[in-house]
């Protein structure tokens, strides 16, 4: 059996100026139906990137996302996705930026009214259909993100550092409602983030990236039951064991950088010396 | 009793009470005084009747103009030819804009040329196109074309380069087509801009058009005042010029202030 979304061999490189950069280097791995899959790294391992490549929105420099057997080369209907920066249209309603999605497939507009209003409900929102996002918490604004992108029916839904720009309350709640989201609904969920214990408390399946050029470091299954107990020693070792695969991988990188400046300096000094 | 009229006269709390209570018409303080004083100026006789008349003089004047056909065509014909200038201007810049706004390597290519050419001094072309397109209303248009072109370029070029690169990826995620995109996202982003733009325009605009009708003879509002004060009816000339203060001044709260009000209710 296939997964539902597989991503194959992928990598990026980036030319800057004359240098060729690696953002990713040979990802693969396989999400499937249902699942709820975190990809976590350190900060800089293109994770945003293989995120971006995997909604369609970037290409990858070889490789190949697939969608039910088929390859991604541009956004698909059925994949959807929520932003860090929330990116609601400032100058819509709650409602009409829920109903964005829905517009452009040419819905009419009681149906995509009415679709977008469960949509709503379902975060909570209801009542704020008829405001401006500016008036609107942090917390509220990620919800009606949220909203926005399960109003079109996705699949799968990719969420890009979701909840790292609201406060950590916030955040807890805004989590536990999108595991309910997660439970009633079915759907795929897939989290870019860089916090470890939001990684364990939602994922069913963690891949970890690598320092620059981002590779896949490990692959691990998460089956603790749910709700989970941030404090359970299962919970406490899966944290324990990719804290330290990412320590290792920061201390390998600070490594190499050392080494570099202690050649430089070993460089500068031979020069100063003759 | 004077003990009485002292402390009535330092009650500050009501005073203060008052002061607050008029404070949507405080505006009408410094201009009902400044009215008056002109018209106690100019009816004492300190200056001569014929440079300075009475405000209610001019108003009287502007009264009995407005039922004149000749008054009202030309104030028509200004206003026509500075909604034309206006409205050609907005049909170039709005579209000019927004590509380079949006595509650098373009911006880079285009906008120091524009630049240079908005450096240049509307006045001073203004004998060059009334050359070019003769004395009449299409050299009038024409300068209020060029005028209003420059800051709508400007503001909105801003507003365009100023739209966060998410709201394209939200519009990409959701399959949004180019031109939902430019109606959806692109020109409700940069409205604001645009209204600011349009109302700076307004303002130049205003100035060309009257220095074109005076300076190059074009029949309008400005010849209407020049010729009133070559004919020395000076009230008529104040008439001219304040019929002109009032319809930019309804324009600008009608119109612009409309609008500012309307985007004020979701701009962060």
């Amino acid at each position: 059996m296939t997964s539902q979304m597989e991503v194959l061999d992928v990598s990026k490189v980036y030319w800057d100026s004359e240098k060729v950069m690696s953002a990713l280097q040979s990802i693969t791995f396989g999400i499937e139906r249902g699942q709820f899959v975190c990809i976590v790294g350190p900060s800089g391992c293109g994770k945003s990137t293989l995120l971006k490549i995997m909604a369609g929105l970037e290409k990858p420099s070889s490789g190949e996302v697939r969608f039910e057997g088929e390859p991604i080369i541009r956004p698909h209907n059925k994949i959807s996705m929520v932003f860090q920066s929330f990116a609601l249209f400032p100058w819509r309603t709650i409602l009409e930026n829920v109903e964005f999605g829905l517009e452009t497939q040419g819905w009419s507009r009681d149906k995509r009214r009415e679709a977008a209003l469960e949509c709503l409900e379902m975060v909570g929102l209801a009542e704020c259909q008829r405001m401006y996002p500016k008036q609107l918490s942090g917390g509220m604004k990620q919800r009606v993100g949220i909203a926005r992108a399960l109003a079109v029916d996705p699949e799968i839904i990719l969420m890009d550092e979701a909840f790292s720009a609201v406060d950590e309350f916030t955040a807890e709640t805004l989590r536990e409602e999108v595991v309910e989201v997660h439970l009633n609904t079915n759907k795929t969920f897939l989290l870019v983030t860089h916090n470890l214990p939001e990684a364990i408390e939602l994922a069913d399946k963690i891949v970890v990236l690598s320092a620059r050029p981002g590779r896949v470091k490990d692959i691990l299954d998460v089956d603790l039951e749910r709700p989970r107990d941030k404090t359970g020693s299962d919970f406490v070792s899966i944290h324990k064991n990719i804290f330290y695969l990412l320590k290792e991988e920061l201390e390998s990188s600070i490594v190499k950088h050392k080494i570099r400046c202690i050649h430089e300096f070993q460089r500068l000094h031979d020069m100063e010396g003759r | 009793m004077y003990n009485k009229i002292f402390t009535t006269l330092l009650d500050i709390p009501k005073a203060w009470r008052a002061y607050v209570k008029i404070g949507p018409v405080l505006w009408a303080i410094p201009l009902a005084s400044f009215l008056s004083v002109w018209e106690i100026v100019s009816r004492t006789g300190y200056f001569a009747a014929e440079n300075v008349p009475a405000f209610t003089t001019v108003l009287l004047t502007l009264y009995s103009c407005m039922k004149m056909p000749d008054f009202t065509l030309r104030v028509a014909q200004s206003f026509l030819n500075l909604s034309v200038g206006i409205l050609s201007a907005l049909f170039v810049a709005l579209p000019l804009s927004l590509i380079t706004g949006l595509r650098s390597r373009l911006d880079l290519t285009l906008t120091p040329i524009i630049m240079l050419m908005g450096a240049l001094p509307d006045l001073a072309i203004l004998p060059i196109v009334v050359m070019w397109f003769g004395p009449g209303n299409t050299a009038a248009i024409m300068m209020a074309a060029v005028c209003a072109f420059f800051p709508i370029y400007f503001t909105v070029r801003e507003g365009a380069k100023a739209i966060p690169q998410d709201y394209f990826h939200v519009a990409t995620v959701f399959k949004s087509g180019k031109f939902s995109t430019t109606s959806k996202v692109i020109l409700p982003a940069v409205f604001p801009n645009l209204v600011t733009g349009l109302r700076l325009s307004f303002d130049f605009v205003w100035e060309i058009i009257l220095a074109i009708e005076i300076i190059a003879r074009v029949t309008g509002i400005g010849t209407f005042i020049d010729s009133s004060v070559s004919a020395g009816s000076i009230e008529y000339a104040f008439a001219g010029v304040l019929a002109i203060g009032l319809i930019a001044l309804s324009i600008d709260r009608l119109l612009f202030r409309t609008l500012e009000n309307r985007i004020a209710r979701w701009r962060e």
